[in-house]
């Protein structure tokens, strides 16, 4: 009865997740191996791995895929970088404000990634905050170009997606014992130490969690490459946009995505087993 | 007496007669129905408001939805329900009129109705010709002493300063042919197009955003970049130190705006009347006088200072460059993956 009375609860919430999830996405797979008519931009349902094929033979989308990777790889360093000590400031120093920096932080994740990019193409651009303000101090004399290298588009990655890797490190952070510092400080560790063999293996399953995050954020933007790469960074995301809406080969757009969900999918088992053997690893301050 | 009936009755034929004629005319009643357009936004969705939609939306008692936003959008839209339409009305580039009508999405030009008569003789190419345009020069006037032709882009002291659009389009697609022209080739051959495009690498921009080209060439930044005519000059008004240039060797391409009717559209008798207004005198001059979009409607007269600053005739469009668009459909996605590896990455 219980088992029948679930069903019923769940079934809503399943057929809704099919109808707007699972049937684009079977049918963004049958799409991939479809192709265009010669000389249309009709669609030819025939089953081919022509899309296919062409993704791994092409030297252009390989490398656009390697370095899409590459920048989502460079995202989650530098975040991490600089969310750590973000994260444990807030964790341990700003208990009683800890709320409101929270909000703080999430609060341009709200306003969405167009919003934010764009901000950062007032402040970045060739005629942006930045350019002005170092042409009226009079240390240039032509702008400097931010934007439209991958340079730019790390910046906004990195923005947009810090918060996604500071907040699962405050929340471990957070939990981790104070005693444990105090006692290596107390044995003579200095400060590097502390945070190499104590704050960081702790800190590990926030740093997994913040760094998927922002990894998979990362590579799979659209907007921030778009704009910030002003058509001069090509990203997976660009690239499929570019496929779809410009060029209107849609069933290579669509081997595209499902090239990426692939490679995405290879990388996140990967991650898991490497938090596995993380798993098995004794713990420093465990019973052990 | 009998006389005197059919007299009355005359007279009151003649009253409901002249009564009926001083009354608007009710093409036929739309009550309740909706008229889906794609379309740009901005200046041509303002002018299609003003001069179309209003005025159908009052004769007909129909209402008018728009679609906004770029042609690739509409495409897509037009083919992906090509069995179901939702669409009535899709404005596309030259380049797309007559492959949407080979793929049979759009219905063809009807030679029988007056507005195909009232367009130019052969511009209704797959579509009925909306507009005229034609690619041309924005350039910075402190880089250029006098209007710059294709060739001048290509100046040593100009590498890394020449913007481009994005590809592809008819822009993007006009330079390139442009580039095969002065390699002495044409846009058939491919190599001699991106291998001469490329010496204008880097390139500093990849425009999507007119104001903010304009503001860039304006002060410098950017010495030039090809745009098609009606937004430049209708945007360069606001800067100073901005000119517009129609080369002349070879001289400027020919780019069209098309209004399509889709076909087993939901509304086509609604849509044809649209049709009718859109390209009509009034709406046609509007687009000339204020977004210098060249008509295509031979029975627009323009002050002459407006129609010097555009394409307007048959005679003009003659000189200009045109291309082999199916041949550049064709090779669009080949082509774009080229763009990519050649123009775009420094």
């Amino acid at each position: 009865m219980a088992r029948k009375s679930t069903v019923l609860l769940l079934t809503p919430g399943l057929l809704l997740t099919g109808a707007v999830f699972l049937s684009p996405f079977v049918f963004l797979g049958l799409t991939s191996f479809w192709t265009q008519r010669p000389n249309s931009l009709l669609i030819d349902p025939a089953f081919t791995l022509v899309n296919y094929v062409r993704i791994a033979t092409d030297s252009f989308f390989l490398g656009t895929l390697f370095r899409t990777i590459l920048l989502g790889i460079v995202t989650v360093a530098i975040c991490l970088l600089l969310g750590l000590p973000i994260a444990r400031w807030i964790a341990r120093r700003a208990v009683r404000t800890r709320g409101i920096l929270v909000v703080l932080m999430v609060t341009p994740m709200v306003s969405g990634a167009l919003v934010q990019t764009l901000g950062l193409v007032n402040l970045l651009s060739l005629l942006g905050v930045i350019n002005g303000l170092l042409k009226q101090l009079g240390l240039i004399d032509w702008s400097i170009r931010f934007l439209g290298n991958e340079g730019g588009v790390l910046i906004g990655l990195v923005q947009a997606f810090l918060p996604l890797m500071v907040l699962p490190l405050i929340t471990t952070l957070a939990k981790l014992p104070e005693d444990l510092e105090a006692a290596a400080r107390s044995l003579g560790a200095p400060a590097w130490r502390v945070w190499v063999t104590i704050i960081l293996p702790l800190a590990m399953p926030g740093i997994l969690a913040g760094s998927i995050l922002v990894f998979f954020a990362s590579v799979t933007s659209f907007v921030t490459p778009q704009i910030l790469g002003q058509g001069k960074v090509q990203t997976f995301g660009t690239v499929m946009y570019q496929q779809s809406a410009l060029v209107n080969d849609w069933p290579f757009a669509s081997a595209l995505a499902m090239a990426m969900m692939l490679v995405l999918g290879v990388l996140l088992l990967a991650v898991r087993a490497v938090r596995r053997g993380l798993e098995r690893r004794p713990v420093i301050g465990s019973a052990s | 007496m009998k006389y005197g009936l059919n007299g009355i009755a005359s007279l009151g034929l003649c009253a409901v007669m002249a009564a009926t004629s001083l009354t608007p005319v009710l093409a036929q009643d739309f009550t309740g129905q909706t008229l889906v357009v794609g379309v740009w936004g901005g200046d041509i969705e303002r002018l299609l408001r003003e001069n179309v939609i209003g005025p159908l939306e009052a004769e007909t008692g129909a209402k008018v939805e728009l679609l906004l936003g770029g042609t690739g959008d509409r495409v897509a839209k037009i083919y992906a329900e090509k069995d179901n339409p939702t669409m009535d009305i899709a404005f596309l580039n030259i380049f797309e009129a007559p492959q949407a009508l080979a793929d049979g999405v759009v219905v063809a030009p009807d030679p029988e109705l007056q507005i195909f008569k009232d367009i130019w003789p052969d511009m209704n190419n797959g579509c009925y010709a909306m507009s005229l345009a034609a690619l041309g020069i924005v350039y910075n006037k402190d880089a250029f002493a006098t209007p710059p032709e294709w060739a001048a882009l290509w100046a040593p002291e100009l590498k890394g300063k020449i913007a481009l659009p994005a590809f592809p389009g008819s822009e993007a697609n006009g330079i390139l042919a442009i580039a095969g022209r002065l390699a002495g080739a044409d846009e058939h051959d491919a190599d001699a197009s991106f291998a001469k495009l490329a010496e204008l690498k880097p390139i500093p921009l990849t425009y999507s955003n007119l104001d903010e080209l304009l503001s860039l060439v304006d002060i410098g930044e950017v010495a030039a970049a090809p745009v098609i005519s009606g937004y430049a000059i209708a945007g360069m008004k606001n800067y100073e130190n901005i000119g517009f240039a129609f080369p002349t060797d070879p001289g400027p391409v020919l780019t069209r705006d098309m209004l399509c009717l889709v076909a087993n559209s939901p509304s086509p008798e609604l849509a044809l009347l649209f049709a009718e207004k859109a390209l009509g005198v009034v709406n046609q001059t509007a687009y000339a006088n204020e977004l210098y979009f060249g008509p295509t409607n031979s029975n627009v007269k323009l002050d002459p200072e407006i129609s010097a600053m555009l394409i307007d005739s048959p005679e003009e469009v003659s000189t200009l460059t045109q291309l082999d668009w199916p041949f550049l459909i064709e090779n669009r996605s080949a082509w774009t993956d080229r763009w990519n590896a050649e123009i775009l990455v420094d």
